[in-house]
């Protein structure tokens, strides 16, 4: 694998108007600033600074083991990181109260599952947590952002049905419309579309597409290429726990950084419908 | 899938709990109706003049009240603690007597009795309950990562230890009827129960039960794992040991008083789930009001059904909760 030494230099080789703030608290958006994570004695992220220009719908992609999830758990403070900071729009998240945090910036996880046998609106409505004290019973208010939400994923017609009877695809819905109850400014998600056939992987990429114009900013790990290119306005590319680049998809996805990388030979190419790139891959 | 509305099924077991307590003290060698029990125990809360006679009342109000109260508060309490440990360590087969906490807190009991200080008894019993999960969750835990089937297997090796070490401490110290004081520590028995017994197992549940019930919201939040709990506002590690430290408590004070009852806590909240779904709101406080009418027929049957002798009731609950523990085991098998 051929990895020249300027893509494991700060600042990164690609750079845009929304990266490398001076003052996280100005900025507005998802600013992380020297993140530093290490488990059990391993560097997994290493002192990195990561923007999102908030509204926007970005990509965090890179291959397995660059410290995609890592970093997603510590931005939204499911994980606090060992050293660093993170901001959204000014605000201090790791420092801020955990219910006031959740109902800022919701997280999906990779392939979440239960042995529970819960109902589709029973998963909606823990997104309410954050909003509601232990023991008052569910306000008017809250049945209505529940029920947007489903509306809003389309699966209000699988109100009853249990989770776990969903398909891969419907499952990653009613958890996309659990993040939305939380009512967050900031939704972050671990592969959404992990698994899924390609019919759901569009439609999961559709829905974030649908929020980033509601005002919510939207990051998600992708390991699709191509998916990240249709739809995604900034990608940030990890490798082995540092940035190696960020920036607008156009400036960052070129196959010499993906050659880079991934180790293989990537070839741009564009869809004839949408005009957007295509990566097709061969073997070094 | 129609489930049963949980405030009418808990407005049925409410009632059936009160039903089941008067029957219970009704049935025994001595002859009692419904309406004396009644006007016994109010004699005794100062509302009109009993009609038994000093005998039979003595037979309600110091023998068979006391008794079955204690078997609905510790009923409820093993529920209560079944229904929270399944919740928190997302293991079905989660129960404080198959993860080794009864048998911990029968230990810490029995040693503490033996040397005389049954002040401590139930303070002895928490620790006994506290030690025995640590150590549960540690062999689990040194088996590789925590899954259903782990936990189980550790809390067996947990109890098997603490259970030998119980029946060894009996067997050196107390001398003469020592395999029936054996037997009900290790199986269970509620025939010493008395007034200390309700209160203590009555304080168990008014001061550390209750305030549990209300974490429901909570527990909800630990069905996608601990990751998705977090995201959600949840402080995750202290929900987690703060609750597995009230169900070690709630246990300790049950088992120090009935010694190790097995099953109720494992088979009764996954029969109210049945009923209601998962919703761990309305799974808490039914759970318990079950678990609290299970035990007092299971009592029932373990003073009268071989009378005049008595069996422990452990026996009832496993001959009971053994097959369904089974059923359930392979249920799990087929659908990983």
């Amino acid at each position: 694998m051929i990895r020249p030494e300027d893509h494991n230099e700060r600042p990164p080789t690609v750079n845009t108007e929304s990266y490398g703030p001076s003052s996280a608290s100005e900025s507005s958006g998802l600013v992380g600033e020297r993140i530093t994570i290490t488990a059990d004695g391993t560097l997994l992220i290493d002192n990195i600074d990561c923007t999102v220009a908030r509204g926007s719908l970005s990509a965090l992609v890179g291959p397995n083991g660059a410290g995609k999830s890592t970093l997603l758990r510590a931005l939204t403070a499911v994980k606090l990181p060992a050293s660093g900071t993170v901001h959204f729009d000014g605000e201090d998240l790791l420092g801020m109260p955990r219910r006031q945090r959740a109902r800022l910036a919701a997280f999906v996880e990779q392939d979440a599952a239960t042995d529970s046998a819960l109902t589709v609106e029973m998963v909606v409505k823990l997104g309410r947590l954050p909003h509601q004290s232990l023991w008052e019973a569910d306000s008017p208010e809250s049945a209505a952002v529940v029920t947007a939400s489903l509306d809003t994923v389309e699966m209000g017609a699988f109100r009853e049905r249990e989770f776990q009877s969903l398909s891969g695809g419907e499952k990653q819905r009613v958890m996309l419309a659990r993040a939305l109850a939380q009512q967050p400014q900031l939704l972050t998600l671990d592969e959404p579309t992990n698994h899924l056939d390609i019919a759901a992987q569009l439609s999961v990429l559709e829905l974030l597409d649908h929020l980033r114009t509601t005002g919510v900013t939207v990051l998600a790990a992708l390991h699709d290429l191509s998916l990240a290119a249709s739809y995604c306005d900034h990608i940030i590319v990890l490798s082995h726990g540092r940035v190696v680049a960020a920036g607008t998809t156009e400036a960052v996805l070129t196959e010499a950084l993906i050659a880079d990388v991934y180790g293989v030979r990537a070839s741009i190419l564009r869809n004839p419908v949408t005009g957007k790139p295509v990566i097709g891959f061969s073997p070094v | 899938m129609a489930k049963v509305s949980p405030v009418a099924l808990g407005a049925a077991l409410a009632i059936a709990l009160l039903v089941s307590i008067t029957i219970a003290v009704t049935i025994g060698p001595a002859d009692i109706r419904f309406d004396e029990v009644w006007r016994s125990i109010g004699s005794h809360l100062g509302i009109g003049v009993s009609p038994l006679t000093e005998l039979r009342d003595g037979i309600v109000w110091q023998l068979r009240l006391p008794r079955v109260l204690t078997a609905g508060a510790v009923g409820a309490g093993l529920a209560l603690s079944g229904a929270v440990m399944q919740a928190i360590t997302r293991n079905p087969l989660a129960d404080p007597y198959l993860l080794g906490l009864s048998s911990g807190a029968a230990l810490g009991a029995v040693s503490v009795l033996l040397l005389g200080a049954a002040v401590l008894l139930p303070l002895a019993a928490f620790v006994g309950a506290l030690l025995a999960l640590t150590l549960t969750l540690l062999l689990a835990g040194s088996l590789g990562a925590i899954t259903p089937s782990r936990t189980v297997l550790a809390g067996i090796a947990v109890s098997a230890l603490a259970s030998a070490i119980t029946s060894f401490v009996i067997f050196w110290s107390v001398t003469g009827d020592s395999y029936r004081e054996v037997l009900s520590w290790l199986l269970g028995s509620l025939s010493g129960a008395r007034w200390p017994a309700v209160a203590i197992t009555m304080a168990a549940i008014i001061v550390v039960g209750v305030p549990v019930m209300l974490t429901g919201r909570l527990l909800d939040s630990f069905a996608f794992g601990d990751v998705q709990a977090a995201s959600l506002g949840v402080n995750v590690s202290a929900t987690r040991w703060g609750l597995l430290a009230a169900t070690a408590l709630v246990t300790g004070a049950m088992v120090s008083v009935s010694g190790s009852i097995g099953f109720v806590g494992l088979i009764l909240p996954h029969a109210v789930r049945l009923l209601v779904g998962p919703g761990h709101r309305a799974l808490l406080p039914l759970s318990a009001l079950l678990g609290a009418v299970f035990l007092v027929w299971a009592d029932t049957l373990a003073r009268t059904i071989f009378d005049p002798r008595e069996i422990p009731v452990g026996i009832v609950t496993a001959m009971i909760g053994a097959p369904i523990f089974a059923f359930l085991l392979t249920r799990r098998k087929s659908s990983t």
